[in-house]
Protein backbone atom coordinates (compact mmCIF):
# COMPACT_ATOMS: atom_id res chain seq x y z
CA UNK A 1 0.00 0.00 0.00
CA UNK A 2 0.88 3.88 0.03
CA UNK A 3 3.63 3.17 2.42
CA UNK A 4 4.31 7.14 2.68
CA UNK A 5 0.84 8.07 3.54
CA UNK A 6 0.58 5.91 6.68
CA UNK A 7 2.89 5.65 9.96
CA UNK A 8 4.31 3.04 11.94
CA UNK A 9 0.70 2.40 13.91
CA UNK A 10 -1.24 1.08 11.09
CA UNK A 11 -4.13 -1.11 11.46
CA UNK A 12 -5.79 -3.28 8.98
CA UNK A 13 -8.66 -5.58 7.63
CA UNK A 14 -8.92 -7.47 4.79
CA UNK A 15 -12.52 -8.75 5.78
CA UNK A 16 -13.68 -5.56 6.59
CA UNK A 17 -18.00 -5.77 6.19
CA UNK A 18 -19.97 -3.27 3.67
CA UNK A 19 -23.53 -3.95 2.98
CA UNK A 20 -26.17 -1.78 1.00
CA UNK A 21 -29.76 -1.62 1.63
CA UNK A 22 -32.65 -0.93 -0.80
CA UNK A 23 -36.10 -0.50 0.62
CA UNK A 24 -39.31 0.34 -2.07
CA UNK A 25 -42.67 -0.77 -2.32
CA UNK A 26 -42.22 -3.39 -4.39
CA UNK A 27 -39.29 -4.99 -2.84
CA UNK A 28 -36.08 -4.70 -1.16
CA UNK A 29 -32.18 -5.41 -1.83
CA UNK A 30 -29.78 -5.94 0.36
CA UNK A 31 -25.73 -7.07 -0.74
CA UNK A 32 -22.95 -8.01 1.50
CA UNK A 33 -19.96 -7.71 1.25
CA UNK A 34 -17.34 -9.77 3.47
CA UNK A 35 -13.78 -8.76 1.18
CA UNK A 36 -13.42 -5.01 2.46
CA UNK A 37 -9.94 -3.68 2.47
CA UNK A 38 -9.82 -1.17 5.14
CA UNK A 39 -6.61 1.09 6.89
CA UNK A 40 -6.56 3.17 9.53
CA UNK A 41 -3.74 5.05 10.98
CA UNK A 42 -4.08 5.90 14.94
CA UNK A 43 -2.02 9.21 14.83
CA UNK A 44 -2.89 10.81 12.00
CA UNK A 45 -6.51 9.06 12.18
CA UNK A 46 -6.47 8.72 8.27
CA UNK A 47 -8.65 6.05 7.07
CA UNK A 48 -8.75 4.43 3.64
CA UNK A 49 -11.30 2.16 2.37
CA UNK A 50 -11.29 -0.42 -1.26
CA UNK A 51 -13.79 -2.43 -1.79
CA UNK A 52 -14.63 -4.41 -5.00
CA UNK A 53 -17.45 -4.08 -6.77
CA UNK A 54 -17.54 -7.68 -7.85
CA UNK A 55 -17.85 -8.82 -4.10
CA UNK A 56 -21.57 -7.87 -3.17
CA UNK A 57 -23.30 -10.66 -3.17
CA UNK A 58 -27.46 -10.33 -3.54
CA UNK A 59 -29.92 -12.96 -2.71
CA UNK A 60 -30.88 -13.35 -6.81
CA UNK A 61 -28.33 -13.81 -9.24
CA UNK A 62 -30.55 -11.60 -11.71
CA UNK A 63 -30.13 -8.38 -8.98
CA UNK A 64 -26.66 -9.21 -9.14
CA UNK A 65 -25.83 -9.21 -12.62
CA UNK A 66 -28.05 -5.99 -13.19
CA UNK A 67 -26.00 -4.41 -10.56
CA UNK A 68 -22.40 -5.11 -12.07
CA UNK A 69 -23.33 -4.77 -15.67
CA UNK A 70 -26.23 -2.00 -15.95
CA UNK A 71 -26.25 -0.07 -12.93
CA UNK A 72 -22.60 0.25 -11.69
CA UNK A 73 -20.50 -0.86 -14.87
CA UNK A 74 -18.03 -2.97 -12.50
CA UNK A 75 -16.09 -4.16 -16.04
CA UNK A 76 -15.52 0.05 -16.01
CA UNK A 77 -15.30 0.62 -12.64
CA UNK A 78 -14.27 -2.48 -10.58
CA UNK A 79 -13.20 -0.72 -7.57
CA UNK A 80 -15.33 1.89 -4.58
CA UNK A 81 -13.13 3.76 -2.52
CA UNK A 82 -13.39 5.85 0.27
CA UNK A 83 -10.59 8.44 2.24
CA UNK A 84 -10.95 10.61 4.59
CA UNK A 85 -10.14 10.93 8.45
CA UNK A 86 -11.70 10.02 11.54
CA UNK A 87 -11.93 13.14 13.33
CA UNK A 88 -10.40 13.73 16.89
CA UNK A 89 -8.82 9.65 16.93
CA UNK A 90 -5.96 11.28 19.40
CA UNK A 91 -8.14 12.57 21.85
CA UNK A 92 -10.11 9.98 22.06
CA UNK A 93 -9.49 8.56 26.01
CA UNK A 94 -11.80 6.08 26.00
CA UNK A 95 -12.69 2.47 24.69
CA UNK A 96 -16.37 2.68 23.39
CA UNK A 97 -17.53 5.86 21.66
CA UNK A 98 -18.32 7.76 18.64
CA UNK A 99 -16.13 9.76 16.20
CA UNK A 100 -16.89 11.55 13.38
CA UNK A 101 -15.52 10.41 10.06
CA UNK A 102 -15.19 12.61 6.86
CA UNK A 103 -14.28 11.80 3.49
CA UNK A 104 -14.61 11.32 -0.23
CA UNK A 105 -16.46 7.99 -1.80
CA UNK A 106 -15.23 7.18 -5.33
CA UNK A 107 -17.82 4.90 -7.09
CA UNK A 108 -18.78 4.78 -10.65
CA UNK A 109 -16.57 6.94 -11.36
CA UNK A 110 -18.17 9.95 -9.47
CA UNK A 111 -16.56 11.59 -5.64
CA UNK A 112 -19.21 12.65 -3.43
CA UNK A 113 -18.10 13.73 0.52
CA UNK A 114 -19.52 12.01 2.97
CA UNK A 115 -19.15 12.55 6.96
CA UNK A 116 -21.09 10.60 9.05
CA UNK A 117 -21.08 9.33 13.10
CA UNK A 118 -19.40 6.23 13.68
CA UNK A 119 -19.25 3.50 17.01
CA UNK A 120 -15.27 3.41 17.60
CA UNK A 121 -14.20 0.59 19.80
CA UNK A 122 -10.54 1.00 20.73
CA UNK A 123 -9.13 -2.49 22.23
CA UNK A 124 -4.93 -3.25 22.50
CA UNK A 125 -4.55 -4.70 19.68
CA UNK A 126 -7.79 -3.90 17.49
CA UNK A 127 -9.53 -0.95 16.34
CA UNK A 128 -13.43 -1.39 15.26
CA UNK A 129 -15.81 1.15 13.24
CA UNK A 130 -19.02 0.16 12.13
CA UNK A 131 -22.07 2.52 11.31
CA UNK A 132 -24.24 3.32 8.85
CA UNK A 133 -24.71 6.14 6.13
CA UNK A 134 -27.16 7.18 3.89
CA UNK A 135 -26.34 7.98 -0.13
CA UNK A 136 -28.18 9.07 -2.94
CA UNK A 137 -28.10 6.54 -6.17
CA UNK A 138 -28.41 10.00 -8.65
CA UNK A 139 -25.12 11.65 -6.96
CA UNK A 140 -23.12 8.37 -8.62
CA UNK A 141 -24.74 8.98 -12.16
CA UNK A 142 -25.98 5.52 -11.60
CA UNK A 143 -29.04 4.84 -14.46
CA UNK A 144 -31.84 2.97 -13.38
CA UNK A 145 -34.11 2.20 -15.74
CA UNK A 146 -37.52 3.29 -15.77
CA UNK A 147 -39.25 -0.51 -15.64
CA UNK A 148 -37.78 -0.82 -12.64
CA UNK A 149 -37.57 2.08 -11.09
CA UNK A 150 -39.83 1.84 -8.20
CA UNK A 151 -37.93 -1.61 -7.34
CA UNK A 152 -34.88 0.41 -6.22
CA UNK A 153 -34.46 3.43 -3.99
CA UNK A 154 -33.75 6.86 -4.46
CA UNK A 155 -31.49 6.32 -0.88
CA UNK A 156 -29.54 4.07 -0.33
CA UNK A 157 -28.64 2.84 3.24
CA UNK A 158 -24.80 1.71 3.75
CA UNK A 159 -23.93 -0.44 6.42
CA UNK A 160 -20.05 -0.44 7.66
CA UNK A 161 -18.55 -3.21 10.37
CA UNK A 162 -14.71 -3.11 10.24
CA UNK A 163 -12.62 -4.88 12.27
CA UNK A 164 -8.70 -3.99 11.95
CA UNK A 165 -6.00 -5.74 13.21
CA UNK A 166 -2.08 -4.24 13.75
CA UNK A 167 -0.41 -4.30 10.23
CA UNK A 168 2.83 -5.74 10.61
CA UNK B 1 -54.35 -15.71 -21.71
CA UNK B 2 -52.61 -19.22 -22.16
CA UNK B 3 -49.75 -16.91 -23.81
CA UNK B 4 -49.66 -13.99 -20.24
CA UNK B 5 -49.51 -17.62 -17.85
CA UNK B 6 -46.28 -18.33 -20.53
CA UNK B 7 -44.31 -15.45 -20.77
CA UNK B 8 -44.84 -15.15 -16.41
CA UNK B 9 -43.83 -18.05 -16.10
CA UNK B 10 -40.98 -17.19 -17.80
CA UNK B 11 -40.47 -13.89 -16.16
CA UNK B 12 -40.84 -15.69 -12.68
CA UNK B 13 -38.46 -18.03 -13.89
CA UNK B 14 -36.06 -15.45 -15.06
CA UNK B 15 -36.53 -13.61 -11.76
CA UNK B 16 -35.25 -16.56 -10.02
CA UNK B 17 -32.41 -17.64 -11.41
CA UNK B 18 -29.96 -19.41 -9.51
CA UNK B 19 -26.63 -18.63 -9.37
CA UNK B 20 -24.09 -20.75 -11.01
CA UNK B 21 -23.92 -24.79 -8.98
CA UNK B 22 -20.21 -24.51 -8.46
CA UNK B 23 -20.13 -28.22 -7.08
CA UNK B 24 -21.50 -29.68 -10.54
CA UNK B 25 -20.26 -26.73 -12.89
CA UNK B 26 -17.10 -27.89 -14.58
CA UNK B 27 -14.37 -24.76 -14.03
CA UNK B 28 -13.41 -22.55 -17.27
CA UNK B 29 -10.16 -22.14 -16.16
CA UNK B 30 -7.36 -24.25 -14.12
CA UNK B 31 -4.81 -22.51 -13.14
CA UNK B 32 -1.83 -22.45 -10.05
CA UNK B 33 -1.70 -19.98 -7.20
CA UNK B 34 1.88 -18.40 -8.34
CA UNK B 35 -0.11 -18.59 -12.37
CA UNK B 36 -2.81 -16.23 -10.78
CA UNK B 37 -0.53 -14.33 -9.18
CA UNK B 38 1.89 -13.77 -11.53
CA UNK B 39 -1.23 -12.64 -13.96
CA UNK B 40 -2.37 -10.19 -11.48
CA UNK B 41 0.81 -8.50 -10.65
CA UNK B 42 2.00 -8.04 -14.53
CA UNK B 43 -1.29 -6.31 -15.51
CA UNK B 44 -4.43 -6.00 -12.93
CA UNK B 45 -6.60 -5.21 -16.00
CA UNK B 46 -5.93 -8.09 -18.60
CA UNK B 47 -5.91 -10.26 -15.85
CA UNK B 48 -9.26 -9.47 -14.68
CA UNK B 49 -10.52 -9.74 -18.11
CA UNK B 50 -9.29 -12.97 -18.03
CA UNK B 51 -10.39 -14.30 -14.08
CA UNK B 52 -13.44 -12.05 -13.01
CA UNK B 53 -16.63 -13.85 -12.79
CA UNK B 54 -15.24 -16.80 -14.04
CA UNK B 55 -15.36 -20.22 -12.63
CA UNK B 56 -11.75 -20.75 -11.84
CA UNK B 57 -9.82 -23.62 -10.33
CA UNK B 58 -6.51 -23.06 -8.32
CA UNK B 59 -4.01 -25.42 -6.77
CA UNK B 60 -1.65 -24.07 -3.91
CA UNK B 61 -0.52 -23.90 -0.84
CA UNK B 62 -2.40 -22.48 2.33
CA UNK B 63 -1.01 -19.61 4.35
CA UNK B 64 -3.43 -19.02 6.78
CA UNK B 65 -7.02 -20.36 7.66
CA UNK B 66 -9.97 -18.63 9.60
CA UNK B 67 -13.42 -18.57 10.29
CA UNK B 68 -15.08 -15.45 10.64
CA UNK B 69 -19.03 -14.74 11.18
CA UNK B 70 -19.70 -19.01 10.07
CA UNK B 71 -17.79 -18.40 7.01
CA UNK B 72 -14.32 -19.96 6.84
CA UNK B 73 -11.17 -18.41 4.56
CA UNK B 74 -8.34 -19.77 3.21
CA UNK B 75 -5.54 -17.72 2.05
CA UNK B 76 -3.18 -19.28 -0.77
CA UNK B 77 0.03 -17.83 -0.49
CA UNK B 78 3.17 -17.73 -3.66
CA UNK B 79 6.48 -17.97 -3.24
CA UNK B 80 7.92 -14.09 -2.46
CA UNK B 81 4.59 -13.62 0.08
CA UNK B 82 3.91 -10.25 -1.20
CA UNK B 83 0.22 -11.02 -2.50
CA UNK B 84 -1.79 -14.22 -2.03
CA UNK B 85 -5.12 -15.16 -2.90
CA UNK B 86 -8.50 -15.06 -0.15
CA UNK B 87 -10.65 -17.67 -0.84
CA UNK B 88 -14.07 -16.98 0.87
CA UNK B 89 -15.55 -20.58 1.40
CA UNK B 90 -19.25 -21.49 0.93
CA UNK B 91 -20.84 -22.86 4.41
CA UNK B 92 -21.23 -26.54 2.90
CA UNK B 93 -17.40 -26.27 2.20
CA UNK B 94 -16.98 -25.70 6.36
CA UNK B 95 -16.78 -29.32 7.56
CA UNK B 96 -13.89 -30.61 4.82
CA UNK B 97 -12.26 -27.20 6.01
CA UNK B 98 -11.52 -28.27 9.62
CA UNK B 99 -9.75 -31.33 8.36
CA UNK B 100 -7.04 -28.60 6.42
CA UNK B 101 -3.66 -27.89 7.78
CA UNK B 102 -1.61 -24.64 7.34
CA UNK B 103 1.20 -25.96 4.46
CA UNK B 104 -0.57 -28.71 2.62
CA UNK B 105 -1.40 -28.41 -1.04
CA UNK B 106 -5.23 -28.15 -1.69
CA UNK B 107 -7.55 -27.26 -4.88
CA UNK B 108 -10.30 -24.77 -4.73
CA UNK B 109 -12.63 -24.14 -7.03
CA UNK B 110 -14.73 -20.74 -7.14
CA UNK B 111 -15.72 -17.47 -8.51
CA UNK B 112 -12.83 -14.15 -8.81
CA UNK B 113 -14.17 -10.74 -8.46
CA UNK B 114 -10.93 -9.11 -8.70
CA UNK B 115 -7.74 -7.97 -7.21
CA UNK B 116 -7.50 -5.53 -3.92
CA UNK B 117 -3.20 -6.73 -3.46
CA UNK B 118 -5.03 -9.96 -2.90
CA UNK B 119 -6.48 -11.71 -5.28
CA UNK B 120 -10.31 -12.23 -3.83
CA UNK B 121 -12.37 -15.00 -4.32
CA UNK B 122 -15.83 -15.88 -3.46
CA UNK B 123 -18.17 -18.95 -3.03
CA UNK B 124 -15.46 -21.53 -3.24
CA UNK B 125 -15.45 -24.98 -2.40
CA UNK B 126 -12.73 -28.02 -1.87
CA UNK B 127 -12.64 -30.00 -4.66
CA UNK B 128 -12.59 -33.80 -4.14
CA UNK B 129 -9.10 -34.18 -5.43
CA UNK B 130 -7.94 -32.73 -1.83
CA UNK B 131 -9.73 -36.00 -0.03
CA UNK B 132 -9.23 -38.91 -2.58
CA UNK B 133 -5.95 -39.53 -1.72
CA UNK B 134 -5.86 -39.81 2.02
Amino acid sequence: MSSQLFSQERYLTKEGYISFFSHSLVEDIKADNYQVLSVIDKKTGEIAIQLLMKSFMFEKALMQEHFNQSYVESYKYPKATFKGYILNLKELDVQNGTVEIKGILSLHGKEKKISTIANIQILKDQINLSGHFMVEVADFDIKIPIVVRNNIAKTIKITFDLKHKPYK
Amino acid sequence: MVLIIISLFFIINLYNKPFIDIKKSNPELEVTAQEILDDYLADEYSANEKYVDNLIQIKGEIAEISFDKGVSIITLKDRSGFSSIICHMLPEANLNVLKLKKGSQITIKGVCTGYLFDIMMVRCILTNSNFNEK
